[in-house]
């Protein structure tokens, strides 16, 4: 199962990385929006794991993007991000988000956990 | 009476806590990057490699915050006037500042160099001060530059010889417009916290303090494949009189 990480902390999305590696998955990296939509457009992933602040821009105007593609909009996302407490989930869901949580104070099971569920 | 003395009569000073939202903001990323390194080392199943890279890259998150906590505090502290100006070999510096932060652009697969040049130059500068606004600028870099081009620190005369520039180039996507507006508003409103990617700015703001408290100025030109940040101080005459 392949996994589009996007996250701009190069030594968070290691971690992410090494994580989910572990656990079977393939993992592929976009520091920013712009080289993400290429990205899952090669890739075809199962999820993708995507941050709120990125380089470059925050992560809505690829969310707006992948939901103006048919095939892409169907691709879960699972939103990690420091900003989750002042994010709405109910907000996110129409745009594909499936999962919100919280840089701050998740766990990294959370996270794998997150993605097992929308990869069983 | 000063705006911020008619703030703290209604009991609450926004500025500072405008300040303080963003420090905070800007050092939750670190700290949540730590307790998820931390968490793995408690419950993941580690080679010894992994733990080691581990280790180490808690130890660089650390020194990163550290260094802007140590902003803040030099920042707030700058109407002192508890630092000295002094002749600066600013290639030296560079070549400290690079020495300095290669850990951790090596640990994220980056690569900071400085340009070789062939006539000495002097500044006048604080060395401690504008070392810090090389870091910041090595920071943000790190952000914006991509694994396959180095980014590049030099050091540059102009207006005759009468200021020098020392100049950061990286290349990857084009700088956000509000890193930009960072440099010349200074340290903004809570509220934009939310409309700012990646990072708040914070430390290029702190970097245009320290450098005016030098009578310098800091700029940024924006490239189609990256930046170019550039602190400008005046040169020593010392040199000329050689």
């Amino acid at each position: 199962m392949n996994i589009v990480l996007v996250e701009d902390n190069i030594l968070l999305s290691h971690q992410f990385r090494r994580i989910f590696e572990k656990n079977g998955y393939d993992v592929s990296v976009s520091p920013h929006a712009v080289g993400a939509i290429d990205l899952i457009d090669e890739m075809r992933p199962g999820v993708i794991v995507l941050d709120m602040l990125l380089t470059g821009s925050t992560a809505l105007p690829l969310l707006h993007e992948l939901q103006s593609h048919d095939d892409l909009a169907r691709i879960p996302v699972v939103m990690v991000t420091s900003l989750a407490p002042d994010l709405s989930f109910e907000t996110l869901k129409p745009y594909g988000v499936t999962h919100l949580l919280d840089k701050a104070t998740m766990h990294p099971d959370d996270l794998l956990a997150a993605v097992r569920s929308l990869t069983l | 009476m000063k705006g911020s003395e008619h703030a703290h009569q209604g009991g609450i000073d926004y500025k500072s806590l405008s300040s303080l939202m963003i420090a905070a903001h800007e050092l939750k990323s670190p700290l949540s990057l730590l307790r998820q390194l931390a968490l793995s080392l408690e419950s993941e199943a580690l080679s010894e490699r992994e733990q080691r890279e581990i280790a180490l890259h808690m130890k660089l998150v650390s020194e990163r915050a550290l260094r802007l906590t140590t902003d803040l505090t030099k920042a707030q502290r700058l109407d002192d006037g508890l630092f000295t100006l002094e002749p600066i070999n600013p290639q030296q510096l560079c070549e400290e500042v690079a020495f300095e932060i290669s850990p951790l652009y090596r640990a994220c697969g980056r690569q900071l160099m400085v340009v070789r040049r062939q006539r000495p130059l002097l500044a006048i500068a604080n060395k401690d001060l504008l070392r810090r606004i090389l870091l910041n600028f090595a920071d943000n870099a790190l952000y914006y530059s991509d694994e396959m081009t180095p980014v590049e620190l030099s050091v540059s005369a102009r207006e005759h010889g009468q200021v020098i520039r020392l100049g950061m180039r990286d290349y990857g996507p084009a700088l956000p417009i509000d890193a930009w507006r960072s440099l010349h508003e200074g340290i903004g409103r809570p509220e934009q916290i939310h409309a700012r990617p990646s990072s708040s700015g914070l430390g290029l703001s702190i970097a245009r303090q320290f450098a005016e408290a030098m009578n310098g100025t800091v700029g940024v030109t924006r490239h189609r494949n990256g930046a170019s940040f550039h602190v400008d101080i005046y040169a020593s005459k010392q040199l000329s009189l050689i």
